[in-house]
Formats: C-alpha cells, sequence, structure tokens
C-alpha cells in the first residue's frame, strides 16, 4: 500500500527526489584486489565447491560482486572517501524524519566480465530513485535505489587504473523506514501458522487418504469397465459397476488448467498462490498445487511431477512441482547461526543485526537474520551447480522475502526457460516455513555443447518474472 | 417433463406480479423480514392478497422456511411447498416448479421467493473453510486444502481453459461488464445506478483469482425478491399483463457437480446449460432468432460468454467477438440484463432477472427494447441450474 499524500498535522514530507541522480559514491576503489582467500572464505560459507573459483587462473563467483566494494567493519566514511555527501545527507535526513531503519529489499546485478585474481575494483555509484512514503509490511519509509558502475584493471600485471574495462553494474534498493508498532511475538517470531483446511475424509473416500498416508496418490478403476475416475465415488459413471479397485499413480501429469488465488488469502496462504488442475498422466485430473515456482508461471500445459509436501503437523499433501529438463534439483540449506554469521563476514557485512542477537533483538528483530548478500551467494551457488562450470552467469535480479533466522530450512527450487532470443533464465525461489525467503532470476549461458541447451524448453511463453 | 419428448408446460401458467425489497450492501433487518417484504410487493403488483396463495417455493439455501414466511406474511394453509437446490441454479427452476403446480391445478397461486443479507450477514465470497463429511462436502473436500475455497476461484479455473482453448486473453470477459454495468447506469434500483465503466476500467481493476478480475464478479447483495405463479387463465384477470411461461427446464450434466465439475470433459462450456436449452428449445419450438433480449446468470462473467454458446447464440468460441462492440447492449445483437444483471443491479441468486425477464414482456423495463416477443432468462451457472421462456400472452 502507498500513501504519498502529506496528512494533517505532519508536516509536508521533504522532496527526496532532488537527491536523484546525484552520486552516491564517485572513485571508489576496492580496499583489496581480487584475491583467493577470500574467494576462498566466500565459498566455505555459501558452499560453492565450483573448481573455477581455486587455483591458477582462477576467477572470482559472480555473486561474490558486491563483496569488493563493501566498506567493511570500519563503515564507508573510514574506507576509501569515495562516499559522497549528497548520499550521506540523504541517509541523515530519512534518519531524522525518524526514518531510522534500514533494510536490503532487492538488488540487480549484470556482469560484463567475470573478475580475475589480481584485479583492482573501481567504482562510482549514483542516487537513482527516492520513492514518495510508502506503506509496508515492515513500517512506512522511502525507497533508495542506487546504481553503481563497476570497472577492473589488472593491478598484479602493472595496469593503470585508466586502463579499466567495465565489469558489471549493480543496482540496489534499500528501504529506510519508520518500524511498524511490532506485536510481541512469541518464541522465534515465527508468525502463526495459518492452516489449509483440512481434508474431508468419509467411508467413500478413506481410501485415498489413507494413500496419501502412505505415499501414493491413488485414484480408482472401474473392475467391470475398466474407467479410471477421481474423485472417488462408490460406483462408476460409465457403466454403474459398484466394483472398483484403487491403483497409484505414476505421479507425472501435466497442468490442464490453473488459478492465482489473490483475494482471499486463506490463512495459510499469506501471498497470492496457484491452485492447478492436473491431469495425471493416467488419464483422471485432480485439484492440487504446484509449489517450486512463482504462481504466475503455473500454466496450462506444464509437465509436473508428485512430491508429498508436508504442510504443518497433521497434514501432508499431494502437490506437484515442475517436472522435466527445465527443473532443478532442490537444494536444502540449514540456516544455522554459524552460517548467518560466516556469510555476513565473508561478505564483509558488519552489521550487526547479522551477527549480534541481542543487538538484533533491540532492533525489533526476534534474533539475527542472514544478510542480503548471503541470498545472493547461495542463490549464485544454486543455479551455479546446476549450470556446471563451464557456464556463465550473465546477471542475478532478486528480491526479499521473509527474513531468515537462525533454525530455519531454505529449500531452493528453480525453473529454466529459454525466451525466443534464446537466453536462458533460471527462476529461483528460496523459501523456508515461513514463507518465500527470496525470489530471484538469473541469466545463463551454457556451453554450446551442453545437452541442456536444446533440452530446456519454455513450459508457457512469457517473460521470467 | 423430458429429456426425450416435448412436455405440455409451455403456455398453462404465467408470472402475474413481481415485486423486490431495495437492493442494498446492509439492509438493517432479518432475512424473513425482507422475505415478508418482497412476497407482499409481488402480490400487490399482481392484485392479490396473502390469502390467495396456496404455495410456497424457495431455494434449499434460503433462510425462510415456507411456513415461517406464510406465518409472517399473512398467509393460511399451504397445498403445496418445495425447495430447490444448488445455489443461484434454482431461479428458474422455482418458477417451473409452480407453473407445473398450477398447470395440473395442484395449486393455483404459489410464490417463489428469496432473500437473504448476502452481504452483511453471509458473504459467498469470503470463502469456505470446512465442510461436513456428507456427500456434497466431501464433493467440495477435494478442492479446500489445496485453497480452492471461493466461487471466484472455481469459476476462474474453468474459465483459465477457457481462454487457453480459443486463445484469448481475459480482457475477453471485459464487454460482459461493461454492457451489464452500461444497463446498471440507468436503472434506478440498481446498486450502480449512474455509475457505468469502460473496457479501460475493467482491463485496469485488480486481480481477485487470475483470469478474474474485480470488475468481472458479481456484486453481494442484500434484499429479497418474489414472484406470483399462476394460470394464465387467472393472471389475465389480473392487474398486469401476463408474463407466459413458454417454456421452464432444469439441467443437470453427465457427472455434474456443484461448483466444481473440473474433472469432466474440456472446461470450455457449461454443459448443464447446454441440456436446459435443448429442452427450452425443442418445448417451445422457437431458436435463437427468436429470442428478443435475454436475462444470461452473471454472478461471474466468463458463464456469460458461455451460456451464448450453449444456446447457439454463436458457435463455441465465438461467444467473445460476439460480446465484442456492444453485442450485449441495447441496439446490439443480443441484449442481454437490461437491468445491469447481478453485476450491475444486484446478486439476487438469479430472480431479479426473471422479475427484469417480466417487465420486458411486460414493456415496463427502464430499458424497455420495442416489440418484445420472448425473453430467456437463466439460473446459476457451474452448478445444476435451470432456464425459462418468458413470452406476450396472444
Amino acid at each position: 500500500m502507498t500513501d504519498a499524500t502529506a496528512r494533517p498535522g505532519q508536516q509536508t514530507e521533504p522532496d527526496y527526489r532532488a537527491y536523484e541522480g546525484r552520486p552516491a559514491a564517485t572513485g571508489g576503489r576496492s580496499p583489496d584486489a581480487v584475491n583467493a582467500p577470500m574467494i576462498r572464505h566466500w565459498c566455505e560459507a555459501m558452499g560453492d565447491t565450483d573448481p573455477a573459483h581455486r587455483g591458477p587462473g582462477a576467477v572470482a563467483p559472480p555473486a561474490m560482486l558486491q563483496v569488493w566494494t563493501m566498506a567493511g567493519l570500519g563503515g564507508p566514511n573510514a574506507g576509501d572517501g569515495s562516499r559522497s555527501g549528497a548520499y550521506d545527507e540523504l541517509l541523515t535526513r530519512l534518519d531524522e524524519s525518524g526514518c531510522r531503519a534500514v533494510v536490503a529489499t532487492d538488488c540487480e546485478q549484470r556482469y560484463l566480465r567475470p573478475l580475475r585474481i589480481g584485479e583492482r575494483v573501481l567504482f562510482d555509484a549514483v542516487i537513482e530513485s527516492v520513492s514518495p512514503e510508502k506503506r509496508t509490511a515492515l513500517g512506512t519509509g522511502h525507497f533508495v535505489t542506487t546504481r553503481t558502475d563497476l570497472r577492473a584493471y589488472d593491478e598484479a600485471r602493472g595496469e593503470k587504473p585508466e586502463e579499466a574495462t567495465p565489469v558489471a553494474t549493480h543496482r540496489f534498493r534499500i528501504l529506510k523506514y519508520r518500524p511498524a508498532a511490532r506485536q510481541e511475538q512469541a518464541g522465534s517470531g515465527r508468525k502463526p501458522p495459518g492452516r489449509r483446511p483440512r481434508p474431508v475424509v468419509n467411508r467413500d473416500n478413506e481410501g485415498f487418504w489413507a494413500g496419501v498416508a502412505e505415499g501414493e496418490l491413488r485414484f480408482q478403476r472401474c473392475t467391470h469397465c475398466g474407467t479410471a475416475r477421481f474423485p472417488w465415488l462408490p460406483g462408476c459413471n460409465v457403466c454403474g459397476s459398484p466394483d472398483w479397485t484403487a491403483e497409484a499413480a505414476s505421479g507425472g501429469g501435466t497442468v490442464y488448467s490453473s488459478v492465482v488465488v489473490h483475494h482471499p488469502l486463506a490463512a495459510a496462504f499469506d501471498r497470492p498462490y496457484a491452485v492447478a488442475l492436473v491431469e495425471l498422466d493416467e488419464g483422471v485430473r485432480i485439484v492440487s498445487n504446484v509449489v517450486g515456482l512463482p504462481p504466475g508461471e503455473v500454466r496450462i500445459g506444464l509437465p509436473v511431477r508428485l512430491s508429498f509436501e508436508r504442510c504443518d503437523d497433521e497434514l501432508t499433501l499431494p502437490l506437484f512441482r515442475p517436472a522435466g529438463p527445465d527443473r532443478l534439483p532442490e537444494l536444502r540449506v540449514a540456516v544455522t547461526r554459524t552460517l548467518i554469521v560466516a556469510g555476513a563476514v565473508a561478505t564483509r557485512d558488519y552489521q550487526d543485526v547479522h551477527h549480534d542477537a541481542e543487538a538484533a533483538r533491540a532492533k525489533g528483530s526476534p534474533d539475527i537474520f542472514m544478510n542480503i548478500l548471503t541470498s545472493i551467494g547461495l542463490v549464485g551457488r544454486y543455479v551455479g551447480d546446476w549450470a556446471g562450470t563451464g557456464a556463465g552467469i550473465g546477471g542475478i535480479a532478486l528480491r526479499l522475502g521473509v527474513p531468515a533466522y537462525p533454525g530455519d530450512e531454505l529449500r531452493f527450487n528453480g525453473v529454466a526457460t529459454t525466451d525466443d532470443s534464446g537466453q536462458l533464465t533460471v527462476s529461483v525461489i528460496g523459501s523456508s516455513d515461513r514463507g518465500n525467503h527470496v525470489t530471484a532470476t538469473v541469466a545463463v549461458t551454457l556451453p554450446a555443447a551442453d545437452p541442456r541447451t536444446a533440452a530446456v524448453t519454455e513450459p508457457g511463453r512469457g517473460t521470467v518474472a | 417433463m423430458s429429456l426425450h419428448r416435448p412436455d405440455t408446460l409451455g403456455g398453462r401458467a404465467a408470472i402475474a406480479g413481481i415485486g423486490a425489497t431495495e437492493f442494498s450492501k446492509d439492509s438493517g433487518r432479518s432475512e424473513l423480514k425482507l422475505a415478508v417484504e418482497a412476497v407482499h410487493a409481488a402480490l400487490d403488483d399482481a392484485g392479490l392478497c396473502p390469502q390467495d396463495v396456496d404455495g410456497l417455493i424457495t431455494f434449499t439455501m434460503d433462510t425462510s422456511p415456507e411456513i415461517t414466511l406464510a406465518q409472517a406474511a399473512g398467509i393460511g394453509e399451504l397445498g403445496f411447498f418445495s425447495r430447490i437446490h444448488y445455489g443461484g441454479g434454482a431461479a428458474c427452476a422455482t418458477v417451473q416448479q409452480a407453473a407445473m403446480a398450477v398447470a395440473t391445478g395442484v395449486a393455483e397461486v404459489v410464490v417463489c421467493y428469496r432473500a437473504f443479507n448476502e452481504r452483511s450477514v453471509h458473504r459467498f465470497g469470503a470463502g469456505l473453510d470446512a465442510r461436513s463429511p456428507s456427500a456434497e462436502g466431501t464433493a467440495m473436500g477435494w478442492t479446500m486444502p489445496f485453497g480452492l475455497l471461493t466461487p471466484a476461484s472455481w469459476v476462474a479455473l474453468a474459465a483459465q481453459r477457457y481462454l487457453h482453448t480459443y486463445g484469448l486473453t481475459p480482457d475477453a470477459f471485459g464487454p460482459v461488464a461493461v454492457a451489464d454495468r452500461r444497463h446498471a447506469a440507468t436503472n434506478p434500483a440498481a446498486y450502480f445506478y449512474g455509475r457505468p465503466i469502460t473496457l479501460a476500467e475493467h482491463r485496469a481493476s485488480r486481480w481477485i483469482v487470475e483470469p478474474l478480475r474485480l470488475l468481472d464478479c458479481c456484486q453481494e447483495t442484500d434484499g429479497g425478491q418474489a414472484l406470483v405463479v399462476t394460470s394464465v387463465e387467472r393472471a389475465r384477470d389480473l392487474r398486469r399483463p401476463p408474463a407466459v411461461v413458454a417454456a421452464a427446464a432444469q439441467g443437470a450434466g453427465r457427472a455434474q457437480e456443484a461448483m466444481t465439475s473440473f474433472y469432466r470433459d474440456g472446461l470450455t462450456g457449461l454443459p448443464e446449460m447446454g441440456v436446459v436449452a435443448r429442452q427450452l428449445w425443442r418445448n417451445s419450438g422457437l431458436g435463437p432468432a427468436d429470442i428478443d433480449t435475454a436475462v444470461l446468470y452473471d454472478h461471474f462473467t466468463p458463464f456469460v460468454l458461455m451460456q451464448l454458446e450453449e444456446f447457439g447464440f454463436c458457435g463455441p468460441g465465438e461467444a467473445a467477438d460476439f460480446a465484442a462492440d456492444g453485442g450485449l447492449e441495447l441496439g446490439g445483437r443480443l441484449p442481454v440484463n437490461t437491468h445491469g444483471g447481478q453485476l450491475g443491479e444486484a446478486y439476487l441468486h438469479g430472480m431479479n432477472g426473471i422479475a427484469e425477464a417480466v417487465r420486458q414482456v411486460r414493456g415496463s423495463s427502464v430499458n424497455q427494447l420495442r416489440d418484445v416477443r420472448h425473453v430467456l432468462v437463466t439460473a446459476g451457472t457451474g452448478v445444476p441450474t435451470s432456464g425459462l421462456l418468458l413470452s406476450g400472452d396472444r
């Protein structure tokens, strides 16, 4: 919800748009040249095992981009002095207006070439936009978007700064906000999970739900005329016979129709969600959900595969996930305190909310939480694992959702699509029981000989969100 | 009546009176009170009094039993009473059963009624969260755990397949909404009186359940509507010109469900409405070309398109073209829902649409068409349903 109008009794809000186009950083220079130890620490924290990041001729992981320009423990003004007066002034004015809290919301990185060991990174940043006042779930504030242009030159080989060539652009959006009055939440701050409506079970369909409990999706088949049927009924609509057997579905299917529910959102769903009518390979249809890709991408014709998913302590349901060569295997990452802290340190992010639980609580967070640079790193590693060592990552666009706290498990799922121009894009969702932590699209170039280059076909037309 | 042979109901009964309460978002009174007011208004319109009534029919979903309505409305002994199931699918069937009762002499004056506080008390659009393990509850239970809980979501699942099959976009539904709202704009009884919409506004309205937008969905309404049915002979002696029941039919398709018929055929039509259409055409000897105006049940716009196809006003997949460029508006190919429909006038489970059909036959609609002889009315879509052909008395 947005509300850009001044309310009576409040001062007219300052026009922050005057800052748009002014520099955020000028003549920035990475504190360190690209180097093997920092790459190794980062790879260890993210679990990235790509050999391209080791040994002679190593290149830095693309998703590590922002780490090279991070100011470090001393803060932005103790570094190279590149931070502009305009940016400091904007942040100060936002602080003074009460928008003291800050959270990174999304970023967009485009990689022009790999960074090699020994290269020094130079950067300039501009304040691209400052939004009108917006109301968000966190609180009311302003989104500030900066764009950073990065260049690099090979210091180790004696190149001069003037010889630096473009390596990447980086758009980064933060929300500076007044925290919303926070309701005291029990335990870890997990919102009480809404429960899905319960299955309706009676004598006629109990065999289906018994099958679900045993990990089978069972349909009925008439023993008289052989017609497969679903939903479960005590007789056959084709021939009227009361005799039937239950068969377990093979698990393959295709989306026959689908919708995205926006309103009203049932208690178990805190954001728009897709409901699909899936036609099983055996010819019967069932209403279910397709999970593991954004709801807008659940399209008619999408091949899907059965997957039993635990929804709450009492309910496991037969859901579906995208099937076929365009679906990436799931990656599960246990979010430990160690991972959060190691990720923050490996990305040179010393904000206290990422390592100091007391400080985090003082700022209204139930615990420390994962920083966005680690989320970027995990997405980069997930797609990199799938793409393989010869592949190129052209860019990552990423949006953060619910935070990741110690004790969470992040489950990464991805679907690859190729658009009309041949660009391969992987859509990634990293979710926990709280909801989606990160939604990202990653542009990938596979080696020409890779069979997946041909095998990956679009599951449904349209751009990837 | 029969699926296989013409029946003998046509021309024997008529709607002699119509009456409604105001249509609001908060009536401020009980559903029973609304029902009584609507029944009295309809009897008044016919020039009859409560003592003349010997039959009552409503919906199984109605909360005002026939006996309680009679008690509170000054109606005495009842020789015929009935309730019809399947939500809005009951609407035209109340008139059908009333007509059967008067045609056979089972009753002389039957009042059909429907009243609810659907907006202020029990919003259908709020969705389900539990159902009992009856056969009916279990049928709905197959979709509930997956979050398919509201009428909009049930309709959207079929609508998506329709769009896919015929290569259309959700904009195809816009002309239906625009026609309804244009007609409501000149109807003082309509909630959206004076508030027409454009295709651009339809396109800009927010998603409810993709591919349905807010302006594809009907209103939620508090109100009541009643209809008085008697023999054509008796109706001729009453205050208003009779709207003769030329044909009436119910319909359920094979493997029919109530709102969740997802497991049969191609999801691009409404087979139960096809059953109704075949009977209406055969029993009346009329066809699509004979219809001057239609009241097509419009809780959600996609099913209006499918009904145009089921009744043969156009071929399968052609309804979006049929509806485009004002095809459903006054002066169009087939003026539809001249009262504003359930999107524009009020959501009264289809009963207000029957009243509009009666007005068109009488010549008293606020959006009156010229020389109306035959009007088609349909009841709830996506459920077992019903339909009527009403004609002037010749």
